[in-house]
């Protein structure tokens, strides 16, 4: 039993823990020390993830190799970002309870366990560790009635996605006669054999975890979710669990369902188009700014969907460069919306970001930068992202997606450039108040990387062509 | 014979409740379904032989989940005249669609085949010779420890999202202490009060009032944005 | 009952699949189309899991084999688990509105 492949996930569990004992014990109030002893052992998880040996444990339950590296070292900088950010919020909401820095590690472990399983049981508790408290996060805010309803809406939707992921877990158990992922491999490798209750179960399984990343049509949650919860929580929610639920999706499709590509190939093509599509028109009528990134965050999971729907190696690899530049580039955004807030009350509607340059310079262009590289301006991170995915779909044939990739874009482009003509060119509607360190810090460093990703992309994307090779090999 | 007979004896109650669950408009009555249909599917269960999984869905379904439902049923204060009438605009739709979803999945369901290297690519065929109980264990505990703890995490997340969603502190309310009571030196003491003095004249300690804490948690917010 | 073999049941696999396919849909039903309570959904998030429940005893059943029984344990351990967190929602939720009335769960949108 090799279990120093699961060092990672062990230390976050230990840490989880402890840092539980050291909230609950003083008379006092323990956030900031649970925040940064969180922030702590998502670190020391990181490290131990880049060191971790290759190799499979737990009679191959899980296992260790460069896609797992890499997914997880992306979802602990997600994570430590996402506790930053709520540092100051949380203390001036009233929300500043030690049991937040403790769930977020608990929902973090879920989505390691997620993206090591090598087996349909450590898929769906990992999956579940990470939703019970993605749904008590939701619902953190309990006094507020909005906090509460995308708490609601967010539970009732993500039960039925687990329901129906297991459904379709225990009809692809029910064919093969194993959970293993490898074994379930050995038993599709010819599709012809495969039976239509197969395809049926694996249908489910798609669409479970469509749910689970917010595409088209199974996205209505995400809206009402985004905009309900408090906005650290929805910064959270926008960055590691995103990666993590795509993870796993290239996961499974890669590898146990790999020779039905062609079978689960179309099912793919159609939530990206239509994710691309509704991400780019519905967000354009939005006024408040939470809303409008869950629309186009579901835009995002489209164009990353190309990737997946090219079913190569250059598409997959495409889909992880564009999910690490996604995560980076969308923690800075969201650190600008958990700045936003004005004579101590939060705000969250686009006019009042209204004449930000003239007020805040540097935050204004910081937001400008996220907004022209998510509308995917070369020489911006979010250009290259797109060009990887719709580069991969064109050697895949699929020329309709990437054409409707490249329109989407255009229109998409319409509400970023919005945002940042309000930001330069209208009526300051007052200044926002001094924005904290923590925030400026997240918001730099993100920028930073947004806008020098094109001097050296070769670190990244020989790091995805390894997590790719693993994948597939 | 008689195992196929329960089988459809089970199975038929089985769907009647559940049918009455999501129908009927007094949620009480659901609940009380939803225990008969744990009951039943734990028949289910015994028929195919897992004895043990048959006993845990009643001790802890029927004994722990449905009574949680009912405890929250019956603590909402809801007023069961006003519920309005359920499904009577979407049910003749939603109706032929189940029914069509239903019957696609009997096609396929019906003629169900298995892989064909299915019994070689088994992970734990049954032992012979051990209870069920004893077999589960053996794999539970041994190969499954991995997610068993996980699932030990699952539910203390459990636990903390419910007191953390649902506990509130009222400030000012009594609490026995217990370190002090039992740091008592004496059996019962007996003190002699000069009359008309007041509690806190002789020294007994009372609850802060909830006055008294208002300025302390307004100076624990300041002293906390400092970090930053 | 030969080893390596498919077992044979008492009752036939697809007896199973058939109840347990219309638990499912009786579930996903009660989820769409409930207009009245947010407990009776909570509840037909637990049939579609004893749905799943029946799918995999049964298969482990004629599979002859544990894996099935051990992924159940593991489905109502979670089961539990989300069952409380979902009350616990719908209690907060009770204490903000004042009802739990599916309709009136609509103060987002856009």
């Amino acid at each position: 039993m090799n279990w120093i492949l699961a060092l990672p996930e062990l230390v976050l569990a230990l840490s989880g823990l402890a840092i539980l004992g050291i909230g609950v014990l003083p008379k006092r109030n323990t956030h900031f020390a649970c925040a940064m002893a969180a922030v702590g052992a998502f670190l020391l998880a990181a490290a131990l993830a880049i060191g971790a040996p290759e190799g499979s444990a737990f009679g191959g339950q899980i296992v260790s190799d460069a896609f797992t590296r890499f997914a997880k070292v992306l979802i602990l900088i997600g994570a430590a970002a996402g506790v930053v950010l709520s540092l100051d919020y949380n203390a001036r909401e009233g929300l500043d309870r030690f049991e937040y820095p403790v769930l977020l590690v608990f929902a973090t472990l879920g989505m390691l366990v997620m993206v090591s399983a090598n087996d349909l049981m450590s898929l769906y508790i990992g999956l579940e560790l990470l939703s019970l408290s993605l749904y008590v996060v939701a619902a953190f805010n309990r006094d507020d009635e909005r906090s509460a309803e995308a708490g609601l809406k967010y539970f009732v939707l993500g039960a039925l996605a687990s329901g129906l992921l297991l459904y379709g877990s225990s009809l692809t158990y029910g064919f093969t006669g194993t959970t293993n992922f490898d074994r379930i491999a050995d038993a599709l490798s010819d599709p012809s054999k495969a039976s239509s209750g197969l395809v049926v179960g694996m249908v489910f399984v798609i669409v479970g975890l469509a749910f689970k990343v917010s595409a088209v049509p199974f996205h209505m949650w995400t809206p009402d979710v985004y905009e309900g919860a408090p906005t650290p929580v929805t910064a959270f929610f926008a960055a590691a669990p995103k990666v993590a639920a795509i993870g796993l999706f290239a996961r499974v499709l890669g590898g146990p369902f790999g020779d039905l590509a062609g079978q689960w190939q179309q099912v793919i093509v159609l939530i990206s188009l239509l994710s691309m599509v509704l991400g780019a028109f519905a967000a354009i009528g939005q006024s408040n700014i939470k809303r409008l990134m869950a629309y186009s965050s579901i835009g995002h999971v489209g164009y990353a969907l190309v990737g997946l729907a090219a079913a190569s190696e250059a598409g997959m690899r495409g889909l992880l460069v564009y999910m690490a530049i996604y995560l980076l580039m969308n923690l800075g955004a969201f650190a600008v919306l958990v700045a936003m807030r004005r004579q101590g009350r939060a705000v969250e509607r686009v006019e009042d970001l209204a004449g930000l340059a003239r007020t805040d310079l540097s935050m204004a262009v910081w937001m400008a930068i996220f907004m022209f590289s998510m509308a995917g301006i070369p020489p911006l991170a979010g250009f290259f992202g797109k060009m990887f995915v719709f580069k991969a779909a064109i050697d895949a044939g699929l020329w309709t997606l990437a054409i409707v990739g490249v329109l989407s874009s255009v229109v998409s482009a319409f509400y970023y450039l919005r945002i940042v003509k309000v930001m330069f060119f209208d009526e300051p509607a007052g200044a926002l108040d001094p924005r904290p360190a923590s925030v400026s810090f997240v918001m730099a460093a993100s920028g930073v990387f947004t806008t020098l990703f094109f001097l050296y992309p070769a670190p990244l994307v020989a790091a995805a062509q390894a997590a790719v090779a693993a994948l597939l090999g | 014979m008689i195992a196929a007979l329960s089988f459809y004896a089970f199975a038929a109650i089985l769907i009647a409740s559940a049918v009455m669950v999501v129908t009927s408009r007094n949620p009480v009555h659901s609940v009380l379904f939803l225990i008969l249909a744990f009951f039943n599917a734990a028949g289910l269960f015994l028929i195919a032989g897992a004895e043990f999984l048959a006993m845990i869905l009643v001790i802890v379904y029927v004994g722990a989940v449905a009574v949680l439902f009912l405890f929250v049923v019956m603590m909402l204060d809801i007023d069961f005249a006003q519920l309005r009438e359920g499904f009577q605009r979407y049910a003749p739709i939603g109706a032929v669609i189940g029914a069509i979803l239903l019957i696609e999945l009997f096609m396929v369901l019906a003629t169900w085949r298995f892989a064909p290297e299915a019994a070689t690519l088994r992970l734990n065929p049954m032992p012979s010779g051990v209870t069920n109980a004893e077999a589960l264990g053996r794999i539970l505990y041994t190969d499954n420890v991995f997610l068993f703890q996980a699932c030990g995490l699952v539910l203390l997340v459990a636990m903390i999202g419910a007191i953390v969603l649902t506990l509130r502190e009222r400030p000012g309310t009594r609490r026995q202490s217990i370190a002090e009571q039992v740091a008592r030196a004496g059996t019962v003491s007996v003190r002699s009060v000069p009359l008309g003095a007041g509690l806190k004249e002789i020294g007994i300690a009372r609850p802060p009032s909830p006055e008294e804490e208002e300025p302390k948690q307004v100076e624990h917010h300041h002293g906390h944005g400092g970090h930053h | 009952m030969a080893m390596g073999g498919i077992t044979e049941m008492a009752v036939s696999l697809a007896h199973y699949l058939t109840v347990s396919a219309i638990l499912l849909v009786l579930g996903v039903f009660g989820i769409f189309l409930n207009r009245k309570n947010v407990i009776v959904i909570l509840m037909s998030v637990e049939l579609i899991l004893l749905a799943v429940n029946l799918n995999m005893v049964a298969f482990s059943s004629a599979l002859g084999d544990l894996t099935g029984q051990v992924f159940t344990m593991f489905i109502l351990t979670v089961a539990a688990a989300e069952a409380a967190i979902g009350l616990a929602i719908v209690v907060i939720y009770f204490r903000n509105r004042g009802t739990i009335e599916v309709e009136d769960i609509s103060t987002l949108k856009g």
